[in-house]
């Protein structure tokens, strides 16, 4: 019962304007004050310990920073020249290379907003100038952004790993065949659309474009290489993978392509060399350009660790009144089996998914439903790829679908239509969904074959 | 007129935030190149790490809520009327400083002892300090080196003992720091509602300022 109290607070802190952080952090120092004997010093002790005892969630401020120097280092502009000169021979080429483009991305970039914001600015642009209308533009974007928290790395996947203690490892490998998957299933949904309404399609590019299209785009796709190689090859912690990502994106955006830093002159000109100028080895440590991307990636660290931090005291609340074990119990009795339950939870997670940020939304709802799935002999990794995809879905479902806000501000479109536009690619991530939820392997099939089988402790 | 007094401080609060992070990555890349390259760990690197994670986030709280950056959910508050907003906006903020002041209180008594400082007594408000305590002065960090400048710490908190390891107190402190700083911004947020200056304390997603950049790029193409 007191559970029941305890959500509703949440719930109703949120929708009155409380910041999520607040409105977790809230309800459960009053449950526990209440409830039980723990006391306030134990609640900071929490909060501090959501740092310390959670090396993991340190992945998370480094993959955000090198997300943020590859989006003001000129990655997203060679990766989309790469993507067109790829695919953009197809009809609707175009649209085609936006959602490769956003795989890429994703494959550098752990969060949806950030890849809707890199790409999309760029090529919805771009779009609208072949003669696509703003609408479509618009609906293959944002529907393509939210591969962003699918395809390696993942904020949202690791926020899960360290919510669940899984491996971040295992996690990001299960978001590979899915991930791919998704795109794939969009880009041939973009295709047939194009078949029918007649959409145009670019020139063939020769090989000498591509090919030094690729070189270009080289850089910044070796990033991949260095994060999954580095974690798999046992190299490194997921947690360092994302520093020296973090480091390798800065140095390359500041001396290889130098659209950043000292090097970097107006737009138009080319930048200058390192011979010229080998001082800025040292100068761009501190550059303004450095120094804003640091502070901008520090900003979004502090909001997103803040709620992360606060959802772990609700963490706390939870497994000291042994709250997921009632449930579990409550929900065994009622007879209901795995497919019932992962209904439940793709509804939870849509519904949530729509209100709430996804990080914040996952820490909560984790460890929730977490001992259930294990009791009924789910996959924890096919769980967390299920609830990825809810989030990605949750991102794009009117009326609050993060990535819906995000798309209309960036095309300066209003909401509404954005959602008309996302409507039928939304029809395709649907059955993706489906798909993922009813066929484990899909997820499970790379980290079992790369890791070996999982070893499920309760 | 005040404008002075606030763009230094932002300076300030935007630096540390921007160098704190810079740090940490430092710090944890020169960990993998001391490993592969010079084939030794930086012991400490890790804790020292985590610590610097801990204060980025929590102090970056309290700017966070300066600039209205915390996250959060404002599907009802575009939809009601303005003066709706107001009201929800004030109860928002009360919830907010109630919430700010419990954690100080918390972090006040997790922080005292091991500053051999009393912890507050009472479960909801400090009724008062409480007179029989351990101190923990002396708790140690686990890697985490005593710079030699800090020296004069022994004599305060460890009975002139040696340190061999960074006190705990020295961490720990950011949790009172943090959230005295948490309780002043949110109030001074709570005045700014009143007087109409902002009208929710939220933005509803992580991207925010990204997007006007980007749509000014779409607009120009």
């Amino acid at each position: 019962m007191e559970v029941v109290l305890l959500f509703a607070m949440v719930i109703g802190l949120l929708l009155i304007g409380v910041p999520i952080a607040v409105s977790l952090g809230f309800s459960s120092v009053l449950f526990l004050l209440w409830f039980s004997d723990s006391s306030l010093a134990s609640v900071a002790q929490t909060l501090f310990n959501a740092f310390e005892g959670h090396y993991t969630l340190l992945a998370i401020p480094f993959f955000i920073l090198a997300s943020s120097f590859m989006s003001t280092g000129g990655v997203a502009r060679r990766i989309i020249r790469f993507s067109i000169a790829c695919v953009g021979h197809f009809h609707g080429g175009l649209a085609i290379a936006g959602v490769f483009a956003c795989m890429m991305f994703a494959a550098l970039s752990g969060s949806s907003p950030a890849t809707v914001v890199a790409i999309g600015s760029i090529v919805i642009a771009g779009m609208r100038q072949v003669g696509y209308t703003k609408e479509f533009a618009a609906g293959v974007i944002c529907n393509a952004g939210t591969l962003g928290i699918l395809i390696p790395p993942s904020i949202v996947m690791v926020v899960y790993a360290a919510a669940v203690e899984v491996s971040v490892g295992r996690m990001f490998l299960a978001g590979v065949i899915p991930g791919l998957m998704a795109g794939t299933m969009l880009m041939i949904g973009i295709y047939v659309m194009a078949r029918v309404k007649g959409l145009p399609k670019g020139d063939r590019a020769p090989w000498s474009e591509r090919l030094s299209a690729a070189r270009e785009a080289g850089w910044g796709l070796f990033l991949i290489v260095i994060i999954l190689g580095g974690i798999y090859g046992g190299i490194f912690t997921p947690t360092e993978a994302a520093a020296v990502a973090a480091i390798y994106a800065w140095f390359i955006a500041c001396f290889v392509y130098r659209d950043m830093g000292p090097l970097a002159t107006a737009e138009g000109q080319s930048n200058t060399s390192l011979l010229k100028k080998p001082q800025a080895i040292f100068t761009a440590i501190w550059h303004k350009d450095t120094v804003d991307t640091l502070f901008d990636a520090g900003k979004l660290t502090v909001t997103l660790l803040f709620v992360i931090a606060c959802a772990l005291i609700l963490k706390h609340v939870l497994t000291d009144e042994q709250i997921p074990q009632q449930i579990t119990k409550a929900m065994l009795a009622a007879g209901l089996g795995p497919v019932a339950f992962l209904i439940v939870v793709n509804v939870i997670l849509l519904i949530g998914g729509q209100f709430m940020e996804p990080s914040g939304l996952l820490v909560i709802v984790a460890p929730l439903v977490f001992p259930i799935a294990i009791e009924l002999g789910i996959d924890p990794i096919h769980l967390g790829i299920i609830m990825v995809v809810n989030m990605e879905i949750g991102m794009i479902t009117p009326p609050v679908g993060l990535n819906l806000f995000v798309t209309s501000g960036v095309a300066g479109m209003p909401m509404m239509a954005v959602v008309r536009a996302a409507l039928p690619f939304l029809a395709i991530l649907f059955v993706f969904l489906i798909m993922v939820t009813y066929i484990p392997i899909i997820s499970t099939f790379l980290p079992n074959l790369i890791m070996g089988p999982e070893m499920i402790t309760k | 007129m005040s404008k002075q007094a606030t763009s230094w401080t932002d300076r300030i609060e935007e630096t540390l935030i921007a160098a704190i992070l810079g740090f940490m990555t430092i710090v944890t890349f020169a960990n993998v190149v001391a490993r592969y390259g010079f084939n030794s760990n930086i012991l400490w690197a890790v804790e020292f790490t985590v610590f610097l994670f801990g204060w980025l986030v929590l102090l970056g709280a309290s700017y966070a809520v300066k600039i209205n950056a915390h996250l959060g959910v404002d599907a009802v508050l575009n939809i009601v009327s303005p003066k709706a907003r107001k009201t929800l906006g004030m109860i928002s903020v009360t919830v907010c400083i109630i919430f700010a002041f419990l954690l100080l209180k918390g972090a006040w008594d997790y922080w005292a002892n091991f500053a051999n400082l009393p912890a507050t007594t009472g479960r909801w408000f400090p009724t008062g300090f409480e007179e029989n305590y351990r101190p923990k002065g002396w708790y140690e960090t686990d890697d985490v080196p005593m710079p030699a400048i800090l020296g004069f710490m022994e004599n305060i908190f460890n009975d002139g003992d040696e340190y061999e390891k960074l006190p705990r107190l020295i961490p720990y402190m950011v949790l009172p720091v943090s959230m005295a700083l948490l309780l002043f911004r949110f109030c001074q947020a709570g005045l700014k509602l009143w007087r109409g200056e902002i009208t929710m304390l939220i933005v509803s997603h992580e991207a925010e300022d990204s997007i006007e950049d980007a749509a000014q790029y779409v607009k120009d193409n």
